[in-house]
C-alpha cells in the first residue's frame, strides 16, 4: 500500500475513530486502527467490538492495500507533524510514515487480523435527519443506569412509532423521556431498540445535524451511515421495563419555578448534603419553595425561593444530584414540577418550548 | 454442770484458719511470696518438690526480720502491715490479715530463716504442726527463707484433697506467673523438682516480662492501653483483634497490684472487642486497674482471689472504654513485619507529670506492688510519634493512593504505608452507621420506579415478616404479596455501586438461615446491621475512583474501630518505613 494524504485529513480521520479505541484490552489488535484504501480515499476504522466506527477521508492512492497502525501512537504522531503531505507506505510488517523531513517506521499487525464489522442490511433500513436522533440522545442518555445488574437499563430505549420517535432512559430512580415528530422518507416499520449510550454518543459526535442518515438493524446490531461515516453499535437485548405504566398521570400538585434560581439553590444547599445519599428536602408552600438539608455530623442548610405553587403544602425529599442533572438538560427558563405525595414520583418538564420532554425522579424518603 | 462450749487451743484454731488461707501448695506459695514482696524483695526464688506437697521453699532478699519479730510473726494476727481498723479501709500491702505464717506453720513442718537488714542477726525457727520445736541463731544474709515440708501432714482430710504433683505444680506455676506479672521490679525464679519453670529478671517493662514468660510472639501481638477516668486508671496490654484465636486464653487482672479474678470485668473488657472478633475468639488481656484503696475491698476472701468494688458499674464501664481506646488507634491494626511497639516513659493520661505518685522507697513498705504505675517505671505505651499523627495520620495526599486489583487500597501514611481492604473497610463504616441510625438517626430510602418482586422460601418469608420493622429502618420498604412473594418499593442507597436486589436476597438468606456473623449478634438490630454491612459493602473487584477512595478513607477513620471489620478480620495492614528499611537492609 502506498498513499499520500494531507496532514489535516489524516488527523481528522484518526481523531474520529480514536474514541472507540479501548484504553486497555486483552485483544492487542483492538488497540490498532485499520487503514484501507478506496478509490480516491482512505477508510479508517476503529472498534472495541461493542461500538465500531469508520470514516473516509480523501487521499491520493498510489498502490491499494490495507494496514493496521497503533492507534494511540499514530494519533500522537499526527498531532506533532508539520503541515505537509503525509505519505504512508506498507513494507512487510512495517509501515513507514513520511512527512516533510520527519520519518517514522512503525510495526504493524496484519490487516487480516482486524475484526470484521457487523453486517447490517441498510437496504431494509430507514432514513432520518441526524439532528433528530442527536437531540433525543442528548437529552436522555444521562439517565441510563451505570450498574451492571440490569443490562437493559444500561441502554436507551429508542422507540420508532410511525411519525413519532422517542427515547427513554432510566436507572430505576429517575427517568428521562423525549418525543419528537419525524418525517421518515419511507413508511418504515415500528422499532423498539435498546441502544448503549456509547453508540449514541458516537452518532452525536460524528454526524452533522443536517446529515441524512441511513439507519438499519440486524438481529444484534444497529448501524448508522452517511456516504462518509459509519457507526455500528451492539444492541442490548430486551425486554425493557414497562415505563409507561409508572409515569404518573394524577400528579396534581404543580409548581412552576425559575430553572436558574432552583438550580442555584439546590446546588448551594447540596454542599452540606450527605456524600452518600445527597438528600435534599423540598417543601412546597403557597408561593414559596423551601429547601433544607440536614446531615448528621456535618450540619444543616436552608434556602428559599419564590415559585408559582397553589397546591396543598408538600414535603418531599430527593437526591440532589438527580434534580441537578435534570435541571441541566431542561433548557427552558422555567420548569414545571408535578407531584402528588412524598412517596410518589415527581415529574419535571420544560415550560414552553417545542419539545415533549419529561424527566421523572423517585423521592428519597427518610425512614424513622 | 460441765461446760459444753470452750475456747479452742491455738493450734486447732490455726488449723481451721489454715483451711481457708492455705488450701494447696499454690496458696501457701502465694502467701509467702506476698510476704516477700511486702518486704520489698528484689529477687524471689521458689522451689517445689513433688508439686509442693513434699517441700516448698520461698527465699527472698527483702528486709528480713529480727529474732523478736520473727517469733511474733508466727502468732496469729501478728502483722507489720496494719495497725488498727482504720488501716483496713485503705490497704496498700498485699498481706494484712496476719494469718498466713501461723496458718501454714500449723499444718506443716515449717522452717523460717531470716536476717534483718538492720542488725544482720540471723534466726531460724522450726515449727512442727504449729508447735515451736527450735529457735536458733544462724548466720545468713539479709532476707527470709521459708521452707514448708509435708504440707497437711497433720490434716489428713485436707491432704487427701490435694491433686497430683503435676496438677499442684501447675497451680504453683500459675500463681507465680500472676505474681510475676503484678510485680515487674522483682525477679522471679521457679524450680520444680530441680527443673526451671520460670525465670524472669527484674524489669520495668510489662511487655518484656510477658516476653520473658511466654516469648516474643505473644508480646508483639499486644497493644498498650493506658486510660484514666475519674480516679480510675486502667492500663496494661491487650491483644490485637487480628491475632486472637479461639480456645485457650491468657487473662490476668490486677487491682492495685493484686491479682484477682472477676468475670464481670472480663466481660466488660470483651465487650470492647465486640464486632471485631469472630464468634468464639477470645483476646489475651493483661489489665491493671488502679484506684484509690478505699474504693476497693480486697478483704472479701481469705485467699484474696476476689475483690469488691465500691462502684462496680463504673469500673466495668471504664474497663470497656479503656480497652476500646486501645482498639481505636492505628496501632491496633494488623501489621506486616515487626511491630514497632516501643517502650516509652509512662505518663498517665490526664495526670500532669509533676503530680504523679512518688516512687516508693524503703521507708514506705507496701508500695512495691504499685511499681508498674510509677513514673520511672517503663511500660509500653502508644509510640508518641504515632499518636502525634492522630487523627490525621493518613496523609490524605491525593495521588498517594492506589487501588490494587480493584480490591485493596494502598495509601501513604506518615510512618509508612497502609493497605486497606475496601470491602472490610466499608463493612465497618456501614455497620457503625447503621447502628447509629438505629439509635435515633434516620436512614434515607430511595423509592423505586420499578418495584422489585422477589420470590422467597418459607423460612426467608418468615424472616422478612419478623424483621419488617428493622428492614424498614435499613431502608427497605417492603410489601408482602401472597405467601411467598415480597415487593420492594424502596431501597437503601449506601454507595453508587450498590445492588439493592442482590443485597436484599443475600441478607435475607443469611438472616433466615443464620451464619457465624449474624449469630454472634446480640440483638435483632445488630443482627441486621451486621448482615447489611456485609452484603451492602463495596465488593472486592469494584473499581473505585480517587474520590470514592478518599471518601471511604475519611469515613473509615471517622468510625470508632477503623482497624477491624465486623467479622473479626483486619481492615488495615500496616507496613512501616522501619520495616521497609529493615527488609532492604538499610537499618
Amino acid at each position: 500500500m502506498k498513499v499520500t494524504i494531507t496532514r489535516e485529513n489524516f488527523q481528522r480521520g484518526l481523531s474520529a475513530v480514536a474514541a472507540t479505541i479501548p484504553a486497555r484490552t486483552t485483544l492487542p489488535v483492538l488497540s490498532n486502527i485499520l487503514v484501507e484504501t478506496l478509490e480516491d480515499r482512505l477508510r479508517v476504522r476503529g472498534t472495541d467490538l461493542d461500538i465500531s466506527v469508520s470514516v473516509q477521508t480523501p487521499a491520493e492512492v498510489e498502490r491499494a492495500g490495507a494496514i493496521t497502525l497503533p492507534a494511540k501512537k499514530v494519533a500522537d504522531i499526527a498531532r506533532e507533524l508539520p503541515d505537509a503531505p503525509v505519505q504512508l507506505q506498507a513494507n512487510g510488517g512495517r509501515v513507514s510514515l513520511v512527512c516533510g523531513s520527519s520519518k517514522f517506521r512503525l510495526h504493524s499487525l496484519s490487516a487480516d487480523e482486524y475484526p470484521s464489522f457487523p453486517e447490517v442490511p441498510f437496504d431494509e433500513g430507514w432514513g432520518l435527519r441526524s439532528g433528530e436522533v442527536q437531540k433525543l440522545s442528548a437529552h436522555t442518555t444521562f439517565a441510563v443506569s451505570s450498574e451492571e445488574t440490569r443490562p437493559v437499563l444500561n441502554g436507551v430505549l429508542w422507540q420508532v412509532r410511525g411519525a413519532e420517535m422517542r427515547m427513554v432512559a432510566t436507572n430505576g430512580h429517575r427517568l428521562a423521556k423525549m418525543v419528537v415528530k419525524v418525517t421518515r422518507d419511507a413508511a418504515g416499520q415500528d422499532e423498539d431498540l435498546i441502544v448503549p449510550p456509547k453508540g449514541l454518543q458516537q452518532v452525536e459526535r460524528l454526524f452533522d445535524a443536517e446529515d441524512q442518515l441511513q439507519i438499519a438493524r440486524s438481529e444484534s446490531h444497529l448501524g448508522f451511515r452517511t456516504a462518509r461515516v459509519e457507526v455500528y453499535t451492539r444492541l442490548i437485548e430486551g425486554p425493557y421495563p414497562n415505563y409507561e405504566q409508572v409515569l404518573p398521570e394524577d400528579n396534581d400538585k404543580i409548581c412552576i419555578a425559575d430553572r436558574g434560581a432552583l438550580t442555584a439553590a439546590v446546588r448551594r444547599v447540596a454542599i452540606v448534603a450527605s456524600d452518600q445519599t445527597h438528600r435534599v428536602r423540598l417543601s412546597f408552600g403557597p408561593g414559596t419553595l423551601a429547601l433544607a438539608v440536614q446531615t448528621p455530623d456535618l450540619g444543616e442548610a436552608e434556602d428559599e425561593l419564590g415559585v408559582e405553587y397553589s397546591g396543598a403544602p408538600l414535603d418531599i425529599g430527593f437526591n440532589a444530584n438527580y434534580v441537578l442533572e435534570i435541571l441541566r438538560y431542561i433548557s427552558t427558563e422555567e420548569v414545571r414540577i408535578a407531584m402528588s405525595a412524598p412517596e410518589r414520583p415527581a415529574t419535571f418538564e420544560p415550560v414552553g418550548g417545542d419539545e415533549t420532554y419529561l424527566c421523572l425522579v423517585m423521592p428519597l424518603r427518610l425512614m424513622e | 454442770m460441765q461446760r459444753r462450749i470452750h475456747i479452742l487451743p491455738d493450734h486447732v484454731a490455726n488449723q481451721i484458719a489454715a483451711g481457708e488461707v492455705v488450701e494447696r501448695p499454690a496458696s501457701a506459695i502465694k502467701e509467702l511470696v506476698e510476704n516477700s514482696l511486702d518486704a520489698l524483695a528484689s529477687q524471689i526464688e521458689i522451689e517445689i518438690r513433688n508439686g509442693g506437697k513434699t517441700e516448698l521453699r520461698v527465699a527472698d532478699d527483702g528486709y528480713g526480720m529480727g529474732r523478736d519479730d520473727a517469733l511474733l510473726a508466727i502468732d496469729r494476727h501478728a502483722t507489720s502491715k496494719i495497725r488498727d481498723e482504720k488501716d483496713l479501709r485503705a490497704i496498700r500491702s498485699l498481706g494484712f490479715r496476719g494469718e498466713a505464717l501461723p496458718s501454714i506453720a500449723a499444718v506443716s513442718r515449717f522452717e523460717l530463716e531470716t536476717a534483718s537488714v538492720e542488725d544482720g542477726e540471723g534466726t531460724r525457727i522450726k515449727i512442727n504442726g504449729g508447735r515451736v520445736v527450735a529457735v536458733e541463731e544462724i548466720a545468713r544474709r539479709p532476707g527470709t527463707t521459708v521452707t514448708v515440708r509435708s504440707l497437711f501432714f497433720n490434716v489428713p482430710a485436707r491432704a487427701k484433697f490435694l491433686r497430683s504433683a503435676a496438677a499442684e505444680a501447675r497451680a504453683v506455676s500459675e500463681a507465680t506467673t500472676a505474681l510475676a506479672l503484678a510485680n515487674l521490679s522483682t525477679g522471679f525464679r521457679l524450680h520444680s523438682n530441680g527443673r526451671e519453670l520460670l525465670d524472669v529478671p527484674r524489669t520495668g517493662d510489662l511487655a518484656a516480662r510477658i516476653a520473658a514468660i511466654w516469648g516474643e510472639d505473644l508480646a508483639s501481638q499486644l497493644l498498650p492501653i493506658d486510660y484514666l477516668s475519674d480516679g480510675l486508671r486502667v492500663a496494661g496490654l491487650i491483644q490485637r483483634p487480628a491475632d486472637t484465636r479461639p480456645g485457650s486464653r491468657r487473662l490476668y487482672l490486677f487491682v492495685n497490684g493484686r491479682p484477682f479474678s472477676d468475670r464481670f470485668i472480663v466481660r466488660a473488657a470483651e465487650e470492647a472487642y465486640r464486632t471485631t472478633l469472630p464468634g468464639g475468639y477470645r483476646p489475651v488481656l493483661f489489665l491493671y486497674l488502679e484506684l484509690p484503696a478505699e474504693e476497693v475491698d480486697v478483704n472479701v476472701h481469705p485467699a484474696k482471689a476476689e475483690v469488691r468494688f465500691l462502684n462496680k458499674m463504673k469500673v466495668e464501664a471504664t474497663v470497656t472504654e479503656a480497652v476500646r481506646s486501645g482498639l481505636e488507634g492505628i496501632e491496633s491494626t494488623a501489621s506486616l513485619g515487626q511491630q514497632a511497639t516501643g517502650t516509652v516513659q509512662l505518663t498517665s493520661r490526664g495526670l500532669p507529670p509533676g503530680q504523679a505518685r512518688p516512687r516508693p522507697t524503703a521507708a514506705t513498705p507496701g508500695g512495691a506492688q504499685m511499681a508498674l504505675f510509677v513514673p520511672g517505671e517503663v511500660v509500653p505505651s502508644k509510640p508518641s510519634a504515632e499518636t502525634g499523627e492522630e487523627p490525621g495520620w493518613w496523609t490524605g495526599r491525593a495521588g498517594a493512593m492506589w487501588q490494587l486489583h480493584d480490591s485493596y487500597i494502598l495509601a501513604e501514611t506518615r510512618s509508612g504505608l497502609i493497605i486497606v481492604d475496601q470491602h472490610s473497610a466499608h463493612e465497618r463504616v456501614l455497620f457503625e452507621q447503621m447502628m447509629r441510625d438505629f439509635r435515633g438517626g434516620k436512614t434515607s430510602s430511595q423509592r423505586l420506579l420499578f418495584p422489585i418482586t422477589l420470590r422467597l422460601s418459607p423460612g426467608e418469608m418468615q424472616a422478612v415478616e419478623e424483621l419488617a420493622g428493622v428492614l424498614r429502618r435499613v431502608g427497605y420498604e417492603l410489601e408482602t404479596f401472597g405467601s411467598n412473594t415480597v415487593i420492594i418499593h424502596a431501597v437503601p442507597n449506601p454507595h453508587p455501586h450498590f445492588d439493592a436486589e442482590r443485597c436484599f436476597r443475600e441478607m435475607i438468606a443469611e438472616l433466615a438461615h443464620g451464619s457465624p456473623l449474624v449469630d454472634s449478634a446480640r440483638n435483632q438490630h445488630e443482627r441486621v446491621a451486621k448482615s447489611f454491612a456485609c452484603k451492602a459493602a463495596v465488593k472486592a473487584g469494584q473499581p473505585l475512583s480517587e474520590r470514592e477512595m478518599t471518601e471511604l478513607f475519611d469515613r473509615l477513620f471517622a468510625s470508632e474501630l477503623p482497624g477491624h471489620d465486623v467479622h473479626g478480620r483486619p481492615t488495615i495492614l500496616r507496613l512501616s518505613l522501619e520495616e521497609l528499611a529493615r527488609r532492604f537492609g538499610r537499618s
